[in-house]
């Protein structure tokens, strides 16, 4: 709790400071963004897009950041030295970011077999989005949690046009803070908003009997499903992610909390908050791991989230994207 | 009325419709991480929030904490749902950060509405 107002309007200054820099909350330049998906030798034009928003591809970055704040925490309240770290972090912040990001290639992994497994499914279901690679912008779901309206208004008309302009009419987007975005705020700031937004795991069910004959899948252990807090309440996709693990074959365990009543990972004020965020995903694990060792989750938030547990408790935990690029490898590698 | 006035008045219009029974308190992530801290509940930040709309409390650390701790994970509008009331508790609490958070970024030194 101590420097909170400190620490939130440092967090602001920056988040402020990165998207006009650089149109990326990080405030990264030139970064892997595009890299998972080399070779996949997907059209970057089309009326029907696959949205990333950089959500998984970010995981390394954030898990870095997030590092770097807590460093820098017990300074922020002192005035000069508060001036001294923003300066500091403008010049080398991006630097330190990449360059310890660059070590954590386990989460970069993760984040890649995601992505590639949920193109592989999307195929299999008869549906080939475009993907825009370097012009894919972000959503601005940061300024939008953190009520930086007086942004958030110009950056989600630029994004709107940027979309129109490239001659989009459908977006499936890989995570549910992104869905969140285009699909129920983004038609608050714009008249007429005619863009369709699903989630990929809602065009996997409607798909589900297509998906099922192309697995090629033995599952040899059982996964305890943890929902996205966003999917749940704030979209309502409950069933679909069991239809497509069924399609998978794998039935899932249900916790203690789970579908509407699922429980927050802590993810979403980790940016400031660490001790707090991890308070909650210790008491969310607890609960999980009682059930079975093996974690599936569907949101990258949820997945860094969780994923720090793995060494430390002896647990699996994987993206139902990771799920579908082990159940569709042999399709991955005839693309 | 300025377009920050009318935001005010819309919140503090919204937050009046709390009933006041608590249901959400004990659902809450951060209550429950916090053992028991009230500010850090749904009921809390709503009532924190509409002292500092009224003037009657400043925006300190602790205020800042409890209001942008909050997930936005909307268990406590599943729990205002079933008691019939239906309040859209986390867009509440989002339009009370984006009327602090241009101050705050600002980093005005008396940041209070």
């Amino acid at each position: 709790m101590r420097q909170s107002r400190a620490l939130i309007s440092e967090a602001l200054r920056n988040l402020k400071n990165n998207m006009e820099r650089t149109g990326d909350p990080l405030g990264l330049k030139n970064t892997y963004w595009t890299d998972w998906a080399e070779g996949l030798n997907l059209p970057k034009e089309g009326s029907i897009i696959l949205f990333t928003s950089r959500m998984y591809q970010m995981m390394p970055y954030i898990i870095q950041t997030t590092d770097l704040i807590s460093t820098f925490e017990p300074f922020l309240a002192m005035k000069g030295l508060s001036k001294v770290i923003q300066i500091g972090n403008r010049l080398a912040g991006e630097k330190i970011i990449r360059l310890k990001a660059r070590g954590a290639k386990e989460i970069k992994e993760k984040g890649a077999k995601s992505l590639k497994g949920i193109v592989a499914a999307l195929k299999a279901s008869g549906v080939h989005p475009a993907y825009l690679y370097e012009a894919e912008p972000y959503s601005g779901v940061l300024l939008y949690d953190l009520g930086l309206d007086e942004n958030i208004g110009c950056y989600i008309k630029k994004v709107y046009e940027l979309l129109k302009n490239h001659g989009v009419e459908k977006v499936i987007a890989t995570d549910p803070h992104t869905v969140y975005m285009l699909k129920v705020v983004y038609p608050k700031y714009i008249e007429g908003y005619d863009i369709e937004v699903k989630h990929y795991l809602e065009i996997l069910s409607d798909n589900r009997d297509s998906l099922k004959r192309a697995c090629d899948f033995i599952p040899r252990e059982q996964f305890v499903i943890h929902d996205s807090c966003i999917m749940t309440r704030g979209l309502g996709i409950v069933e679909q992610t069991r239809d497509v693990a069924s399609s998978l074959g794998i039935a899932l365990l249900e916790p203690e909390n789970t579908k509407l009543n699922t429980v927050c990972c802590g993810g979403p004020i980790e940016y400031a908050f660490a001790d707090m965020s991890e308070k909650i995903s210790t008491i969310r694990i607890k609960e999980l791991y009682g059930v079975t060792k093996n974690i599936v989750v569907n949101c990258p938030i949820c997945l860094i989230n969780f994923s720090k547990y793995e060494k430390q408790l002896g647990l699996k935990v994987l993206d139902m994207g990771e799920l579908l690029f082990e159940a569709l490898k042999n399709q991955l590698e005839s693309i | 009325m300025k377009g920050a006035d009318r935001a005010k008045n819309t919140l503090l219009n919204e937050i009046i419709k709390c009933r006041a029974c608590r249901f959400c308190v004990d659902t809450c992530a951060t209550y429950q991480a916090s053992e028991g801290v009230e500010t850090m509940s749904a009921y809390g930040r709503l009532q924190s929030l509409r002292y500092l709309l009224m003037g009657t409390l400043d925006l300190d650390d602790s205020l800042v904490y409890s209001l942008y701790s909050c997930l936005q994970c909307k268990q406590c509008e599943i729990v205002c749902e079933s008691k019939g009331q239906s309040l859209e508790i986390c867009s509440i609490i989002q339009l009370g950060r984006s009327l602090l958070s241009q101050k705050l970024e600002k980093g005005e030194s008396d940041a209070a509405i």
